[in-house]
């Protein structure tokens, strides 16, 4: 079926995306790489000039940079725990059998689709605020003290706006996944004696693993980047308590100016995803084949 | 008796799973309820879940007073725009590398899935100053180029795991039977791929409408959508919860029923085809 006419016509009609990507990897990469070299800040355009590793030095020895560090990992490890685990859960018990299970998967669904900002400020507002929130009258109608959450516990406040964002995503690909399983071989396991405990760790969670591993990859290259929920709660404070490495080079780039600092968090950044996508790739990648 | 006890069983199950589904979607509902409530209603302790009186005054107030109109235009504009743009460049690739594969097809493939995984933190600095010397910050057109870029990958991705699914032997039966190239692709390949086209085209508009990095970083008040219009309610408007609701409701309100009806096609092209 290929010939070589057909086959320089495939070439054709894939250059286009081929040449835009590449363009745009390139480009902009390859000038923050640069610019992670030069001493550049907004604010004092005349000192400028190649500086070595001085930019790099001065932003892993800051010590925001660690601290961000020690968030983005608590941020994306704790999103992790919480959707798979809460994923898992309610994917076995959406797969029972029971009235209205379409709008019940609707109304699991539905924060998927919400905005970060949307979402973020609803919380913060409606929900975590210590004098109008919903969650301080509870508190007092129980006789407790209002807590303020993102004063007192910013990360552990964002970690739970962004779980009931992903908890969804990860329900729905589990669901998906549950339903491709052999219900006749289930039974038979059932028949013969296997307890549910048992029926679930040896058979359904390795049916699984596939699936759990493809979430935790993607959420993964997702959790990295939370920006959104950060900048609308709490700036990434008090102090750097709630910031992550995306927030902290964007704090360095576009609120105190230094371009030449922001491009050499940018390509650590850039360093710490790839350590994650070299995974990601090769797990699709041998999707691919099968 | 066995069917009595599968009853009870599904009970429980239901009751279980709509306690859950209505827990877990209840801050989408008491945004939507409070829209509906005066200011002062909205902060009053303790909360009134349906007993107030229905007001649709925030809805208009929020039109009235904040070019409401504009950003969503903005967010139409940016979300649509950037699919349609990114469906053009993806189709044609997507085709060839499903119909005519090539040794390198597969490399092809999941080099371009390699630049979704680029940390957008990490090209921000140089395509915030690109488009500053350009003078395009806080366009439309900016934030179009910008979100066809991202995400064409899962464009191309997604077209291609459904392209994959129209059998070839179809297309030679139509040859057969003389149909030329202009026909076969008219009358046989067009209407198979639409379905496909039309889902992808669907994901990606809620996964732009949705967009919250590059929207904040590169916009300001002329340009911003929705995502960046309801971050300038984080102070001191935000203690409006009224008004802020009615604004969040109206902003999630299409991307919801629209989400609701692409549930499958956001599994198969949230993990490049991985899971189906």
């Amino acid at each position: 079926m290929s010939t070589e006419h057909s086959r320089s016509a495939a070439r054709l009609m894939i250059s286009p995306s081929v040449i835009l990507l590449l363009g745009w990897m390139i480009i902009p990469l390859s000038l923050t790489i640069y610019f992670s070299f030069q001493r550049y800040n907004l604010l004092m355009p005349d000192q400028t000039g190649f500086v070595g590793f001085e930019n790099y030095r001065y932003f892993l020895t800051d010590p925001a940079f660690f601290s961000s560090l020690v968030n983005t990992l608590l941020l994306v490890g704790g999103v992790l725990c919480i959707t798979i685990v809460g994923g898992v859960g309610l994917a076995v018990l959406l797969d029972q059998p029971m009235w209205g299970q379409g709008i019940v998967r609707i109304l699991v669904i539905a924060p998927f689709f919400v905005m970060p900002t949307v979402s973020a400020l609803v919380w913060k507002n409606m929900f975590m605020n210590p004098v109008s929130g919903l969650f301080a009258w509870m508190a007092q109608s129980v006789g407790l003290e209002p807590f303020d959450f993102l004063a007192h516990a910013p990360l552990m406040s964002i970690i739970i706006i962004v779980s009931w964002q992903w908890l969804p995503f990860a329900t729905l690909i589990l669901l998906t996944a549950m339903q491709s399983m052999d219900s006749e071989r289930l039974e038979a396991a059932e028949m013969d004696g296997a307890s549910t405990l048992s029926r679930f760790w040896f058979m359904v969670l390795p049916h699984l693993s596939r699936a759990i591993t493809v979430v935790i990859l993607i959420q993964t290259i997702f959790l990295l980047s939370i920006f959104a929920e950060i900048l609308v709660t709490t700036n990434g404070g008090p102090g750097t308590a709630s910031t992550n490495l995306t927030y902290l080079v964007y704090a360095e780039s576009q609120l105190r100016y230094d371009v030449g600092t922001g491009s050499a968090g940018g390509v650590v950044a850039i360093i710490l995803a790839n350590i994650v996508a070299f995974f990601l790739m090769r797990m699709i990648g041998k999707n691919l084949d099968a | 008796m066995a069917r009595a006890v599968t009853n009870q069983y599904k009970t429980i199950i239901t009751v279980v799973s709509w306690t859950i589904g209505i827990l877990i979607f209840f801050p989408i509902l008491w945004t939507i309820l409070t829209s509906f409530k005066t200011e002062t209603e909205a902060i009053t302790f303790p909360p009134s879940f349906l007993f107030f009186e229905w007001t649709t005054e925030n809805y208009s107030t929020v039109m009235e007073r904040s070019n409401y109109f504009r950003h969503f235009m903005n967010s139409v504009i940016i979300s649509v725009g950037s699919t349609i743009l990114g469906l053009i460049i993806a189709v044609p690739a997507a085709w060839s590398m499903a119909f005519v594969p090539a040794k390198r097809t597969k490399d092809i493939l999941m080099w371009m899935l390699s630049t979704k995984m680029l940390p957008p933190v990490g090209v921000l600095i140089p395509i915030y100053l690109i488009f500053q010397k350009l003078g395009m910050l806080d366009t439309r057109t900016a934030l179009v180029i910008v979100l066809t870029l991202i995400n064409l990958p899962i464009i191309i991705w997604m077209l291609y795991t459904y392209f994959k699914e129209i059998p070839v032997d179809i297309l030679e039966a139509a040859r057969m039977d003389g149909a030329g190239l202009r026909a076969e692709i008219l009358y046989v390949l067009t209407p198979m791929a639409l379905p496909g086209i039309a889902s992808t085209m669907l994901l990606n508009i809620i996964l732009a409408w949705n967009e919250a990095f590059w929207t904040l970083t590169l916009t300001a008040a002329k340009a911003a959508p929705l995502t960046a219009f309801i971050a300038s309610y984080s102070s001191p408007e935000g203690l409006f919860y009224a008004k802020l609701s009615a604004a969040s409701t109206m902003a999630i309100a299409p991307i919801l029923i629209m989400g609701w009806f692409s549930q499958k096609q956001l599994v198969r092209g949230l993990t490049f085809g991985a899971v189906k």
